[in-house]
């Protein structure tokens, strides 16, 4: 899957997720959705390992700065899940 | 007859994309839709979806919402979050006609001791009707070496229980709330290895003590809501979830998370209505294999030593079972009554026996009639029977003519049918008092009364030849379990239909400005345990009655009579010459529209909420009755 490919499928979590919509794009982060509260990111982080069937290590997706950053450690792990 | 067609499961799962279409539509539709899907889903986020989706359709104004509202105070020692979701989510699916709204507070992550101790906490300024407490697993261990004294582990296993309980009890008389409390999941690593079930010592051990020492000395207000038991059954390994607890102190996994707030949720509903009281069975391919018409006795599948006939009989050991319990048994099957009643009188294999059937309903009518003649003959709400059928067929048809009652379609194999009943979670009662033990035989009894009107000559003597006698009591401690039972689930003969929690009761035994009382009937053909409760408010010279309920069971046996010679007498007693009652007009409680004039009141003001009567208690002339009264409320002996 590309970055592009797996931002549009991020989409649909975020659309169950949040209550305003929220469009999915590379450089957005928590600081720009007021909704988007640490409390928030859990329940984000839970829907995307479960739509993309992967598990993040420890601490991992705090340490990502965007959007980008996170599809990028999605497409990681779903690389290391194929070899597996 | 002719199950073998289709075997679909009667009922289509609604789901996420179909709440999701509602929601576009706007349409009311959202709400059932809503209730479905959330009580189906057993996936994290599907059940935050559908939150999701909900809180939409409230912030859209989609009519046909909440239909109540719940204060919930959750306190614990992990992170409430997103645990709380779920948990209003599943409460509010309890609704059956809306949505039941959770009014939330949450504790600080591992606050709820100075939380629970400070009376001055917001805690109590939230003023919760419900606390749902999860208390630190991490602190549940023993302390010392596995090697110490058996008796120093247990101590240390009781005084944890004790002092959990001893919280529970404080945030109870503060508050007034009932509590949830849930207790230890089991250890999950398999160190120290098998010596584990050696000592007390070892965290398998220890917690399972403690939550032992929790269920058996919890008070009625506490409700446990049994992660212990849940665990277990799902596989303990899959209820932890190591990165969640050092990300954002989760206690549970996220599934297992979903687990906990159905259980929560169970318990919040069970608060406000009772579990079901009527078992009602379909016959052929549901208690014996086969087609007792075509097949005859020695044709039917029942019992012995072949493998289905087992099955079939291990299904009627488990509806036994229940029985003994208090659940009372009916028989609704298209079918010749003759030909029906057979096995039950002479098969040898049979576990259940015409006797255990309070209502036997066999004949060619739509089984949606003969469902309305079982709440008939025993006088119960067609919302209390579950019916029970192998036939998808027959269950659709009952789910569409008569949607009050709850069905259990059994599927294609008997193997399957006592694991169903037994799972089906439509039976459990909240507490069990030996009046539940009783009431299936009750149930029986009344039949036979039923019968002994039938053949009697007039009702003056059947009455006498009933030999009543009755117990009538100021609330004692001992019956405030009952009493609010019967606060919290009459909807019938039930003149105001206020409900009180144990607390609530409790709270009126001490408090002068009312008197309440019992009442026990007994007659010749068994005890009817506690069948009618009465609060009336004392206003100066003024008694008014604000709670009147009785069992429909004991319907037109002069027990309204004994009930208002009770209540003008104590009216009398505290000065009143003036009875006010109030009659409050619900969807079920018609039958007693003109109790209050039956009983001698008259007319003072009537409005479409509410009609009010009043009766001088000087002018009262007490009513000659059949019915033997052994004490009075109040009395000094």
């Amino acid at each position: 899957m590309t970055q592009t490919e797996i931002l549009a499928k991020m989409q649909t979590v975020f659309d169950d997720v949040f209550l305003d919509d929220v469009k999915v794009t590379p450089e957005l982060s928590a600081n720009d959705v007021e909704e988007w509260d640490s409390l928030l990111q859990i329940s984000l982080v839970l829907g995307v390992e479960k739509a993309f069937n992967v598990r993040f290590r420890v601490g991992e997706v705090e340490a990502t700065k965007n959007l980008g950053e996170f599809a990028d450690l999605i497409q990681k792990r779903m690389s290391e899940g194929a070899k597996a | 007859m002719g199950s073998e067609a289709v075997m679909l499961p009667p009922k289509p799962t609604v789901g996420l994309d179909d709440v999701r279409a509602l929601l576009a539509q706007r349409s009311e539709e959202i709400w059932p839709a809503l209730r479905a899907a959330t009580r189906s889903a057993t996936d994290f986020s599907e059940v935050l979806a559908l939150a999701t989706q909900r809180k939409k359709a409230q912030r859209a104004g989609i009519p046909g919402g909440t239909d109540k509202k719940i204060r919930l105070a959750m306190v614990g020692g992990s992170s409430l979050y997103p645990l709380h979701e779920l948990v209003q989510q599943m409460v509010g699916a309890q609704s059956q006609s809306g949505w039941w709204e959770t009014e939330l507070w949450k504790g600080d992550y591992d606050n709820y001791i100075a939380e629970i101790l400070d009376p001055e906490s917001e805690l109590y300024a939230f003023k919760p009707d419900v606390i749902f407490l999860v208390p630190s697993s991490q602190r549940c261990a023993y302390h010392g070496a596995m090697t110490d004294a058996r008796e120093q582990q247990q101590a240390e296993a009781a005084k944890a229980a004790e002092d959990l309980l001893a919280l529970c009890r404080t945030a109870h008389d503060r508050s007034g709330a009932e509590v949830i409390l849930a207790n230890f999941m089991p250890a999950a690593e398999f160190d120290p290895g098998p010596f584990r079930v050696r000592t007390l010592g070892s965290n398998w051990n220890f917690r399972k003590l403690v939550n032992l020492e929790l269920g058996l000395n919890a008070p009625s207000y506490v409700h446990l809501c049994d992660a212990e038991f849940l665990a277990t059954r799902r596989g303990v390994a899959n209820c932890y979830d190591a990165r969640a607890w050092f990300e954002t102190k989760q206690l549970y996994s996220s599934e297992f998370a979903v687990e906990i707030a159905r259980e929560v949720a169970g318990i919040v509903a069970s608060l406000h209505r009772s579990s079901k009281k009527v078992l009602a069975l379909d016959l052929d391919n549901t208690l014996w294999g086969g087609v007792i018409g075509d097949d005859g006795m020695a044709g039917i599948e029942i019992g012995g030593t072949h493998p289905r006939g087992e099955a079939f009989r291990q299904f009627q050991l488990a509806i036994a079972s229940l029985a003994k319990r208090g659940v009372v048994l009916a028989v609704c099957s298209k079918n010749d009554y003759k030909n029906a009643a057979e096995p039950f009188e002479k098969h040898p294999e049979m576990v259940l026996r015409l006797k255990d059937i309070a209502s036997f309903q066999a004949n060619w009518e739509p089984k949606s009639e003969n469902l309305r003649r079982i709440a008939q003959d025993l006088n119960l709400g067609l919302d209390s029977i579950v019916f029970v059928d192998d036939n998808p067929a027959e269950i659709e048809i009952v789910n569409q003519f008569v949607p009050e009652v709850e069905t259990i379609w059994l599927g294609p194999d008997p193997a399957e049918y006592a694991a169903q009943l037994l799972n089906c979670r439509l039976f459990e009662p909240r507490s069990i008092t030996s009046d539940d033990l009783q009431r299936g035989e009750q149930y029986q009894q009344q039949a036979a009364r039923v019968q002994a009107m039938n053949t009697g000559t007039d009702m003056d003597s059947y009455l006498d030849s009933l030999e009543m006698y009755s117990l009538i009591s100021e609330f004692t401690p001992v019956d405030v379990p009952r009493i609010s039972q019967l606060i919290n689930k009459s909807n019938q003969f039930n003149v105001t239909t206020r409900r009180r929690s144990e607390a609530e009761v409790e709270a009126l035994i001490g408090d002068p400005n009312f008197y309440g009382f019992s009442v026990r009937l007994a007659d010749k053909f068994g005890d009817n345990g506690l069948i009618s409760v009465v609060i009336v408010k004392v206003e100066g010279a003024t008694a008014v009655v604000d709670t009147w309920l009785m069992s429909c069971r004991v319907l037109k046996r002069q027990m309204e009579d004994e009930v208002v010679n009770e209540m003008v007498r104590l009216a009398r007693m505290r000065g009143c010459s003036t009875l006010i009652g109030h009659y409050l007009p619900t969807e079920k409680n018609g039958m007693v529209r003109d109790l209050f004039p039956r009983m001698g009141f008259e007319l003072v003001e009537e409005t479409p909420e509410q009609a009010t009567y009043q009766l001088s208690t000087e002018e009262f002339v007490t009513k000659k009755t059949h019915i033997q009264i052994d004490r009075r409320a109040y009395d000094a002996n």
